[in-house]
C-alpha cells in the first residue's frame, strides 16, 4: 500500500495549504474590519475659549471647557494668568472636580487629590493631572497641547 | 492534539455529525448546480451578520440622526463606505441567489412530498428576508427611503377589516415618523433576525432529515443515480462557489457603493424617480398599471387582492400541486413560469 | 372528500365578500367631490452624499485588498480543484469509508 500512503500525505498537503490560504484571506478580510471597529479620535489641536467667558473668574478658581470628548479645566491663578489640565484622573480614568475650600483637585472614584498646580497628593493617582498650555490671542484664550 | 480531540469528543460526541456528514450524499445530473444556491445564501446571510453588527455600531435609529449617522459612517469611519456598500450588495445578492433557490426548486418540484414543510419554512423565510430588505431601506432615512415606506405601508391599508390596523402597527400609528423608524430598526435587528434563526433551523434540519430531494425526471429513470459525496467532494465544490461569490462581492462593493440621499424631511413632497429596492419592482409595476376603478371597485383593492392570492397559492404550492407527475403537474409548471416571466416583464418595464 | 371540497369553496367564496364590500365603499368614498387640492411643486433633490469622499491611502489599500483578493481565489480555486479530483479519484476507487482519515501509526 505504498502508494496509498502518498496519496493520502499529498491530501494533507494540499489540505494544509488550503487552510493556510484561507486563513490569509481571512485575515485581509478582517484586517479592515478591526480598524472600522475603533475609528480614529483625535485629541483636538487647540480649543479657543473666549476670553469674556473667563475674565471675570477670580483667582484661584477653576472653569470647565470641552477638551475634544474630555472635561478641561482652565484655573485663574493669583497673577490673573490662566493655566489648563485635562480634568481626568491618572489613575482610571474618571473627570475629577475641583474643591474650592480646600484648593485641591479631586477623584471621587478612589480618592485621589491633586495640589491646585495638578500635582497628585494623596490618594492612589499615579502621576499629575495633564497639562495644557494656554496662551491669549486677540479675544481668545487658545489651549494646546503641551510641547 | 489528539488527547484535545478526545476531551472536546467526550464532551460534545461530534462523532455523530461526521458520520452523519461522511454519509450524505448529493445527487449528481444536469440540476445539480441548484444545489449549490443553499449554502450561498448561507454565506450571504453571515455576511448581512456581521456588516450589519458592525453598522449598527455606529448607526443612531432617531429622527435627527439616523441620516447624520449613516453620512458618518459612509464619510468618517475608516472604510465605513465600503462596509455599508458591502452590507447593501450582499442583501441584493442573498436575495437573487433566494429566488434562483426558489425557482430551483419550484421547477424541480423538490417541494413534493414528503417535503411540504421545508417549503413553507422556505417561503417563511423568504418573506423575513423581504422583511429584512424592506426595512433596512427605510433606516438611512433619506428622501426615496421615506417615500418608499410610505407607499408600502399603504398598501396593506387595502385589506378589509384588518388592512388600517396592520399599517398602524407597521407605521406605529397613522403616519410614518421616528417612531417607524425605531419600529423598523428594531424589527430588522431583532425580530427578524430571531425569526429568521428560528426558521432557518428548522429548514435547515428538515433538508439533512429528507436528503437532497431528486428531480422527478431523474426520479422516473428508477435505479439511484450518480452521487457525488458531500464531504469532501461537494463540500470542497461549495468553497469554490462560495469564494467566486465573494470575490464578485466585495469588486462590485468596492466599484459602486451606494450613496446616501439627503435627510428626509415628513413635510416635502416626494421626490421624483422614487423606486423600491428591485425585488419589489414587479409589484410596484403592477400596482402603477391598475386603474383607480375595476367594476366598480377600488383598483389598489383589486389589485392588493390578487397579490395576496397569488402568495397564498405560492405558499401551498406543493398541496395545491399534488400530482407533480401528472397532467395538473405540467400545467402548474406552466404557470410557474408565467409568473416568472411576468415578474420579469413587469420589473424590466419599470426600469425604462 | 367532495363535502370538504364544497364547504372549502364556499368558504372562499364569503371570505371574498369583505373584500368586495370594502373596495365598492372605498370607491364610493373616493369617489365624492373634494376640494381642488393643488399639484404640489416638485422639489429637485438635494446634494446626494457621494459613498467615496476617500482618502488616497485608503483607496489605494481598498484596490490592493481587491487584488490580494483575486490572487487568493485564483490560488484557492486551483488548490480547491485539485482536492475535488483527488477525492473524487479516491471515492471512484471505492474508498470512501477512510476519507478524512490520514494514515496513522508506523511506516509513515
Amino acid at each position: 500500500m505504498k502508494l496509498l500512503y502518498s496519496l493520502f500525505s499529498r491530501r494533507a498537503f494540499l489540505n494544509s495549504l488550503i487552510g493556510g490560504w484561507l486563513a490569509a484571506l481571512g485575515a485581509a478580510f478582517i484586517s479592515p474590519l478591526l480598524k472600522y471597529i475603533v475609528p480614529p479620535t483625535r485629541e483636538p489641536d487647540q480649543v479657543s475659549v473666549p476670553l469674556a467667558e473667563v475674565q471675570d473668574l477670580a483667582a484661584g478658581s477653576v472653569q470647565g471647557f470641552a477638551w475634544g470628548n474630555k472635561p478641561g479645566l482652565l484655573k485663574k491663578a493669583e497673577d490673573g494668568s490662566f493655566i489648563a489640565f485635562v480634568g481626568v484622573c491618572t489613575h482610571l480614568d474618571c473627570n475629577v472636580s475641583f474643591v474650592a475650600e480646600k484648593r485641591r483637585f479631586y477623584c471621587a472614584c478612589h480618592e485621589g487629590w491633586y495640589d491646585e498646580n495638578g500635582i497628585n497628593v494623596a490618594g492612589p493617582p499615579p502621576a499629575p493631572l495633564r497639562r495644557l498650555a494656554v496662551s491669549v490671542e486677540g479675544d481668545a484664550l487658545i489651549v494646546k497641547k503641551q510641547g | 492534539m489528539n488527547v484535545l480531540r478526545a476531551w472536546i469528543e467526550e464532551r460534545l460526541g461530534l462523532r455523530a455529525v461526521a458520520a452523519f456528514l461522511e454519509k450524505k450524499e448529493v445527487p449528481r445530473h444536469k440540476h445539480t448546480i441548484f444545489y449549490y444556491t443553499g449554502s450561498s445564501i448561507l454565506l450571504f446571510l453571515g455576511i448581512q451578520i456581521v456588516t450589519g453588527v458592525l453598522l449598527a455600531f455606529y448607526y443612531q435609529p432617531t429622527l435627527a440622526e439616523a441620516n447624520a449617522s449613516v453620512a458618518r459612517i459612509v464619510t468618517e469611519m475608516p472604510l465605513g463606505w465600503l462596509l455599508r456598500s458591502v452590507h447593501s450588495w450582499s442583501a441584493t445578492f442573498m436575495i437573487a441567489i433566494v429566488f434562483v433557490h426558489l425557482l430551483g426548486i419550484a421547477f424541480t418540484k423538490a417541494y413534493r412530498k414528503p417535503r411540504e414543510a421545508t417549503w413553507i419554512t422556505g417561503v417563511l423565510l423568504l418573506a423575513a428576508s423581504l422583511a429584512f430588505g424592506f426595512t433596512g431601506y427605510l433606516l438611512p432615512w433619506d428622501e426615496l427611503s421615506l417615500a418608499a415606506t410610505k407607499v408600502g405601508t399603504n398598501l396593506p391599508k387595502a385589506i378589509p377589516v384588518v388592512g388600517a390596523w396592520l399599517t398602524g402597527v407597521m407605521r406605529a400609528g397613522e403616519d410614518v415618523t421616528g417612531d417607524t423608524l425605531s419600529r423598523f430598526f428594531i424589527f430588522h435587528v431583532s425580530v427578524l433576525p430571531l425569526a429568521v434563526i428560528a426558521l432557518l433551523g428548522v429548514h435547515l434540519f428538515l433538508v439533512q432529515r429528507h436528503g437532497m430531494s431528486v428531480p422527478l425526471e431523474e426520479e422516473r429513470k428508477g435505479a439511484k443515480g450518480p452521487v457525488i459525496p458531500f464531504w469532501p467532494n461537494f463540500a470542497y465544490r461549495e468553497a469554490g462557489v462560495w469564494l467566486i461569490l465573494l470575490g464578485l462581492l466585495v469588486t462590485i462593493a468596492v466599484f459602486a457603493a451606494p450613496g446616501l440621499g439627503p435627510q428626509a424631511d415628513l413635510m416635502a413632497p416626494a421626490p421624483e424617480g422614487i423606486k423600491p429596492e428591485w425585488y419589489f419592482l414587479f409589484l410596484f409595476q403592477t400596482l402603477k398599471l391598475f386603474p383607480a376603478r375595476i367594476l366598480g371597485l377600488n383598483g389598489e383593492i383589486v389589485a392588493v387582492l390578487i397579490m395576496m392570492a397569488g402568495m397564498g397559492l405560492f405558499a401551498f404550492l406543493p398541496f395545491i400541486d399534488n400530482r407533480p407527475a401528472e397532467r395538473k403537474g405540467k400545467v402548474i409548471a406552466g404557470l410557474v413560469w408565467a409568473g416568472l416571466a411576468y415578474a420579469m416583464g413587469m420589473s424590466i418595464w419599470s426600469l425604462l | 372528500m367532495n363535502e370538504r371540497r364544497r364547504l372549502v369553496s364556499v368558504l372562499t367564496v364569503l371570505a371574498l365578500v369583505p373584500f368586495l364590500l370594502a373596495g365598492i365603499l372605498e370607491a364610493r368614498n373616493q369617489d365624492a367631490p373634494k376640494a381642488p387640492g393643488e399639484q404640489a411643486a416638485v422639489k429637485a433633490p438635494e446634494q446626494e452624499t457621494a459613498a467615496v469622499p476617500r482618502p488616497p491611502k485608503e483607496r489605494m489599500a481598498v484596490y490592493v485588498l481587491l487584488a490580494w483578493v483575486w490572487l487568493s481565489i485564483m490560488v484557492l480555486f486551483w488548490l480547491l480543484r485539485l482536492r475535488v479530483r483527488e477525492a473524487d479519484r479516491v471515492f471512484q476507487m471505492g474508498l470512501r469509508r477512510t476519507a478524512g482519515k490520514t494514515p496513522e501509526g508506523q511506516g509513515h
